[in-house]
C-alpha cells in the first residue's frame, strides 16, 4: 500500500512546496509514526472486542467463573472492554500531541527557514 | 393537573424552547459571518456536549431499553458500539477529513477523486441514510404522546416533523452550538434522575430478582389495553377478564386477543406478543442466548458490532461537527469528552430495560418495548411523584427527537439542493419541506419495527457505504473514482436490499432473517473488496494530483498546506 511517493513530485501542480515537505526525512517519519500507530491501534482494538464475543461464546466455563460475589469473569472483560475504549482514546491523544505536532512544527521551522 | 397535562406541558416547554433558542440562535448567526467560524472558538467542553447532544437519538434514549427488555444481554452491544464507533472515528477518519477542507462526505469524495459522478452517488447514500434514521425518530415521538397522552400515533411524528422543518428552513437550531450542548445536559438529567429514584423504589420494593428464573409474570393484577387485536403465545393457560364481554379462557399457544382491555390477575405469566419469544430469566441474563427469538446470537453480535463501529464515521450529522475544532489537537480532546459523556450516558438505558421486565411487562404483550421508559415511574412509584419524573422523561424524549431529526434534516436538505435536485429546487426551504415529508410518510405508513433496530441498520448501511469510501479514500492512495462507484453501489445496494426486506417483515427466522436483520458482516467485506478489487482494475484513473491530496489529508494542520484555513 502507498509506498510509492515520488509521483507528486511531477504531479503536484501547487507548486514546490508540496513536494518540498514531500521528500523531507521528517514527513516521512511522520507518515510512518502515524501509520504505526494507527492501525495496529484499530486492529488490536477491533480484535479485543470481537475476542470478547467469541469467549462469551465458547469459552462459557471460563466467562462463568466468579471472582467475588456475584462478580464473574464475564462482568470484569466486560467492564474492561469499555475501559480500553477510553484508555486507547486517551493514550492516541497523548501519542499524538507528543509526536505528530512537535514533528509538524519541526517541518514547518525547516521549511520557513529555506525558502525565505 | 392530570397525568397527562404535565405531559403536554413537558412537550410544549421543549418545543417552545426549541423553536425559541432558534429564533435566537438565528439572530447570533447572523451577527457572525459563518456559523462555523463563529463556533471554531468553542472549547472542548462545549464542542463535546454538543456532539453528544446531537447525536443521543430516540434510539439511545428509548430504543436501547426496549431492546434489553425483550431480548436481553446482547442488546448491550449498542451502546458500546454507538461509543466505541467514535473512537473508529477519531483513529482512522477525523484528522485527515478535517484538514481535506471538506464538510461532508460527498464534498470529501469530489476533492479526493476528482469525481462530480462519485460526489453525486454519495449525495443518494447520505439522503438515503438520513431518511433511514429520521424514520424511527419519527415514529419515536409517535409512539411517546400515544403511550403517555393516548394521542394518535400520528400527532407525535406530525408534530415533531413540523417543528423541526420550521426550525431548520428558518436557519436557527442548528447554528448554535450550546442548543446542543444544553440537549445532552437536558437528555442525561431526564434519564438519570428518574432511573434513580427507579432504582429506590425497587430497593425500597425489597430488590426483587431482575432476571427471575421463570420468566417475566404480572406481578400484580394488570389490565392491558389493547389498541388493535394482537397475535400472542400463552405458555400457561390463564383467564383473563375481557371488559365487556367477561372472563375467557386463554389455552396454551397462540391466541388472538381482541382490542379492548384485558385484565391479567396476579402472578400469571406474560404471554408475548409473537414476534417476541418468552425468555427465562437466565437466558436473557446470559450473552448469545438467543433470548427474544433472535437466530444466530453469534453472527448477529460481530454484524452490529460492525456496524456500529464503523458506521459512525458515516452518519450525515456526525462528521460536520468536528469542523468546530480549532485544531488537530483540540479534536482529540473533544473525542475523549464525547467518549466520557456518550459513556455516561449509556450506562443509563439498561437500568430501565432490565427494571421493564420486572415491573412493566405487559409491554411484551403489547408489543410496544420501546415505551418501557416512559412507562416505569407510573408502574413502580405512581402517584405525583410518578407523573412528574414521567413528564421529565418526556421532555428528555423530545429533546432527543428534535435535535437529532434537526441535525439529520439540516445534511439532507443541504445535500438535496447541492447535488440531488439540483436545478429543480434551488431554495434550502423547500429542500428542508421535502426532506422531511418523505420519511414522515414512511413513519406514519410502515409498521414499527423496535427503534433501536431501525437505527442499527441506518448504522449498517452507512457501515457499508462511506466507511469504505472514508477509509480507503484517506489511506490508500489507489482508490479510482470507478473504484469507489463500483464500491458505494455494491455496498449500498445490498444493505439497502437487506434493509428494505427487513422492514418489509420477508424473513422472520433462520439464517435468511440473521442476514437481512444485521447485514454489515456481509455488506461490508463486499464493499471494500469491490472497491478495492475496480480500483486495481482501473489503475490508470487514479487522479493525477493525489500525491498532492494525500499530503494535504496527512500534513498536520500547522504545516498551513490545507486547502481552507
Amino acid at each position: 500500500m502507498s509506498t510509492v511517493h515520488d509521483r507528486s513530485s511531477t504531479d503536484a501542480g501547487g507548486g514546490s512546496t508540496y513536494a518540498e515537505v514531500q521528500a523531507t526525512e521528517e514527513f516521512q517519519s511522520l507518515k510512518r509514526a502515524l501509520r504505526r500507530f494507527v492501525f495496529p491501534a484499530t486492529a488490536a482494538f477491533l480484535a479485543w472486542y470481537l475476542l470478547y464475543v467469541l469467549m462469551s461464546a465458547y469459552a462459557r466455563g471460563f466467562m462463568d467463573n466468579q471472582l467475588f460475589g456475584n462478580i464473574n469473569v464475564a462482568y470484569v472483560f466486560g467492564l474492561l472492554q469499555f475501559v480500553s475504549t477510553f484508555v486507547l482514546a486517551y493514550i492516541y491523544s497523548r501519542y499524538a500531541d507528543k509526536h505528530f505536532d512537535p514533528t509538524a512544527d519541526r517541518i514547518r521551522q525547516r521549511l520557513e527557514g529555506t525558502s525565505t | 393537573m392530570t397525568s397527562t397535562s404535565y405531559d403536554v406541558v413537558a412537550v410544549a416547554a421543549v418545543v417552545l424552547l426549541t423553536l425559541g433558542i432558534g429564533v435566537y440562535g438565528l439572530r447570533l448567526a447572523r451577527t457572525t459571518s459563518d456559523f462555523l467560524v463563529a463556533s471554531r472558538a468553542v472549547s472542548p467542553m462545549w464542542n463535546a456536549s454538543a456532539i453528544s447532544g446531537e447525536y443521543l437519538s430516540a434510539a439511545s434514549f428509548l430504543g436501547i431499553a426496549g431492546l434489553v427488555l425483550a431480548y436481553g444481554a446482547d442488546m448491550l452491544w449498542y451502546p458500546v458500539g454507538f461509543v466505541a464507533g467514535y473512537l473508529v472515528l477519531l483513529l482512522l477518519v477525523a484528522a485527515p477529513l478535517r484538514r481535506s477542507g471538506a464538510y461532508t462526505v460527498p464534498d470529501f469524495a469530489e476533492a479526493r477523486l476528482a469525481s462530480p459522478a462519485v460526489r453525486r452517488l454519495a449525495s443518494l447514500f447520505v439522503v438515503a441514510i438520513g431518511w433511514l434514521y429520521l424514520v424511527p425518530q419519527l415514529q419515536g415521538a409517535g409512539l411517546t404522546l400515544s403511550a403517555t397522552t393516548g394521542a394518535p400515533v400520528w400527532v407525535g411524528a406530525v408534530l415533531v416533523a413540523v417543528v423541526v422543518t420550521v426550525n431548520v428552513a428558518g436557519g436557527g437550531m442548528r447554528s448554535a452550538t450550546f442548543v446542543q450542548a444544553f440537549q445532552y445536559w437536558l437528555k442525561l438529567t431526564a434519564l438519570a434522575v428518574p432511573a434513580l429514584f427507579l432504582l429506590l423504589a425497587w430497593q425500597g420494593d425489597g430488590a426483587p430478582d431482575l432476571a427471575a428464573p421463570a420468566g417475566p409474570v404480572f406481578r400484580e393484577t394488570t389490565s392491558v389495553v389493547l389498541d388493535d387485536p394482537v397475535r400472542v403465545e400463552v405458555v400457561e393457560p390463564v383467564t383473563v377478564d375481557v371488559r365487556g364481554s367477561g372472563p375467557r379462557l386463554l389455552g396454551a399457544g397462540e391466541q388472538l386477543l381482541p382490542s379492548g382491555t384485558l385484565v391479567f390477575p396476579a402472578g400469571a405469566a406474560v404471554p408475548h406478543i409473537d414476534r417476541i419469544e418468552r425468555a427465562t430469566g437466565d437466558a436473557w441474563a446470559r450473552p448469545l442466548s438467543g433470548a427474544g427469538g433472535l437466530d444466530h446470537p453469534l453472527y448477529a453480535t460481530y454484524a452490529l458490532v460492525l456496524a456500529t463501529f464503523l458506521g459512525t464515521m458515516g452518519l450525515p450529522h456526525v462528521l460536520v461537527r468536528f469542523y468546530t475544532n480549532p485544531d488537530g489537537a483540540a479534536a482529540r480532546r473533544t473525542t475523549l469528552v464525547v467518549l466520557g459523556l456518550l459513556g455516561v450516558f449509556y450506562l443509563v438505558p439498561t437500568v430501565y430495560g432490565a427494571l421493564g421486565r420486572l415491573y412493566t411487562p405487559e409491554l411484551l404483550l403489547t408489543g410496544r418495548t420501546d415505551a418501557v421508559v416512559l412507562a416505569l415511574p407510573g408502574a413502580l412509584i405512581g402517584g405525583l411523584g410518578g407523573d412528574l419524573l414521567e413528564a421529565l422523561l418526556v421532555a428528555g424524549a423530545f429533546a432527543a427527537f428534535l435535535s437529532t431529526s434537526s441535525g439529520l434534516l439540516v445534511s439532507t436538505a443541504g445535500v438535496l439542493v447541492q447535488d440531488v435536485l439540483r436545478g429543480t429546487v434551488r431554495d434550502f426551504r423547500r429542500a428542508a419541506v421535502a426532506a422531511a415529508a418523505l420519511p414522515l410518510a414512511l413513519a406514519l405508513a410502515a409498521s414499527s419495527l423496535p427503534i433501536g433496530q431501525v437505527v442499527g441498520l441506518a448504522f449498517a448501511m452507512a457501515a457499508s457505504t462511506f466507511c469504505p469510501l472514508l477509509v480507503l479514500g484517506i489511506w490508500w492512495r489507489g482508490l479510482t473514482a470507478p473504484g469507489a462507484a463500483a464500491g458505494l453501489v455494491a455496498g449500498g445496494g445490498l444493505s439497502a436490499a437487506a434493509v428494505l426486506s427487513t422492514l418489509a417483515g420477508l424473513a422472520d427466522r433462520g439464517w435468511p432473517a440473521a442476514l437481512l436483520a444485521q447485514p454489515a458482516a456481509w455488506t461490508v467485506p463486499t464493499a471494500f473488496a469491490v472497491m478495492v478489487g475496480v480500483s486495481l482494475a482501473t489503475r490508470d484513473r487514479v487522479p493525477a494530483d493525489v500525491g498532492r491530496t494525500m499530503l494535504q489529508l496527512h500534513a498536520p494542520e500547522s504545516l498551513g498546506l490545507s486547502l481552507r484555513r
